[in-house]
């Protein structure tokens, strides 16, 4: 969990210097279309991930039951 | 950068209100009060903040990043559309991978109900005959596939709407499908709970809430530009709110087609606009 925390600080910073460096330096404009199809996806994903609420440590095992297979 | 960020933004509320109003009217023809238009904005940010958890049977790296898939895909129909106003056929492969989403979504889940949406993504394919189809007879009739070009044309001849109905009713077939409880929308029958969604709950919900919201503000604008040429902004907000009006109440009072029926209707209706629209060109 902490490492999947770790992770996502590392992409959001590294999404979010992506998509300021296009206001800053003048790139192609292939470079721009990158940049905004992998960093904003990427900016929403890594956000989500550390905005999301975790279940607390005993309910673990219970919300990760697949709820319909009947395993 | 700066265009493409206010473009995915506008796309993003724009199509969130508008997929809150359709469900608004859906509610008022069936009678009931329904939520405020806001209701899908606000459910898209609540679910940033709702408990996640993966489950066991997922396949995780895929799970999770079919739904980036998903969101990158709709992020290039806006620089192929608003922003740049660029090829029909990019466009055409954009819809392409968003088959694959749901068809993936549904099998990265260990949920019967995921994986059964999944087969029934491959069927739904059929409603991209008619994309392609309507691709071919804007071609056959402006000689470009390039947005900007078709803008031109339409300039100069006037609407490809009135030259071309037959057309513009494949595409509305296409923008009736992807509509939410559309008749069409087999994969997402609630026979299978939510299709290949079922499994993806909490902020990964939101995430596939945000992408839909751009889908439908991108597909949309895309419909009114190639039929009705370049709008206003008022022109815009109006066309969007009077096709999402008609496809609400359409599928209010429709029931879910079942699989078969459904792609047979899709491809009949799309072979006879098809061949219709042929003759009104070359006759």
């Amino acid at each position: 969990m902490v490492n999947q925390k770790s992770l996502c600080i590392v992409l959001l910073i590294i999404s979010t210097i992506a998509i300021l460096s296009c206001f800053v330096i003048n790139f192609q404009d292939w470079v721009v279309y990158v940049i905004a199809v992998v960093g904003i996806p990427l900016w929403v994903l890594s956000l989500g991930l550390l905005t999301m609420a975790k279940p607390r440590p005993e309910d673990v095992e219970e919300r990760v039951k697949e709820p319909f297979t009947g395993y | 950068m700066a265009d493409i960020l206010i473009n995915v933004i506008i796309a993003f509320l724009a199509g969130s209100l508008l997929l809150g109003l359709h469900r608004k009217i859906m509610a008022r023809v069936q009678k009931r009060p329904g939520p405020p238009i806001i209701q899908h904005l606000l459910h898209s940010l609540k679910f940033f903040f709702k408990e996640t958890a993966f489950p066991k049977t997922v396949s995780k790296p895929f799970y999770i990043g079919i739904v980036f898939i998903l969101a990158a895909v709709w992020i290039v129909g806006v620089i192929v559309g608003p922003v740049t106003k660029n090829s029909l056929l990019i466009l055409f492969g954009v819809y392409a991978i968003y088959k694959i989403v749901e068809h993936n979504s549904g099998s990265s889940s260990g949920s019967p109900y995921g994986k059964l949406s999944c087969v029934r993504a491959v069927l739904s394919a059929a409603t991209e005959l008619p994309l392609f189809a309507v691709i071919v007879l804007v071609y056959l009739k402006t000689n470009t596939m390039n947005i900007g070009g078709i803008i031109s044309y339409q300039s100069v001849n006037g609407s490809l709407a009135v030259s071309i109905p037959l057309a513009a009713l494949m595409f509305f077939l296409l923008l009736l499908t992807k509509s939410p409880y559309s008749p069409f929308a087999i994969t997402k029958d609630k026979a299978l709970v939510s299709g290949f969604e079922t499994e993806h709950f909490g902020f990964l919900r939101g995430f596939i809430m945000f992408a839909e919201s751009i889908s439908w503000y991108v597909m949309l604008w895309i419909f009114l530009t190639i039929f009705f040429g370049h709008l206003s902004v008022v022109g815009y907000i109006i066309g969007m709110i009077v096709i999402t009006f008609i496809t609400s109440f359409i599928n209010s009072v429709t029931p879910i087609l079942n699989p078969n029926h459904s792609v047979m209707s899709q491809i009949t209706i799309g072979a006879v606009c098809f061949v219709g629209t042929l003759i009104m060109i070359f006759i």
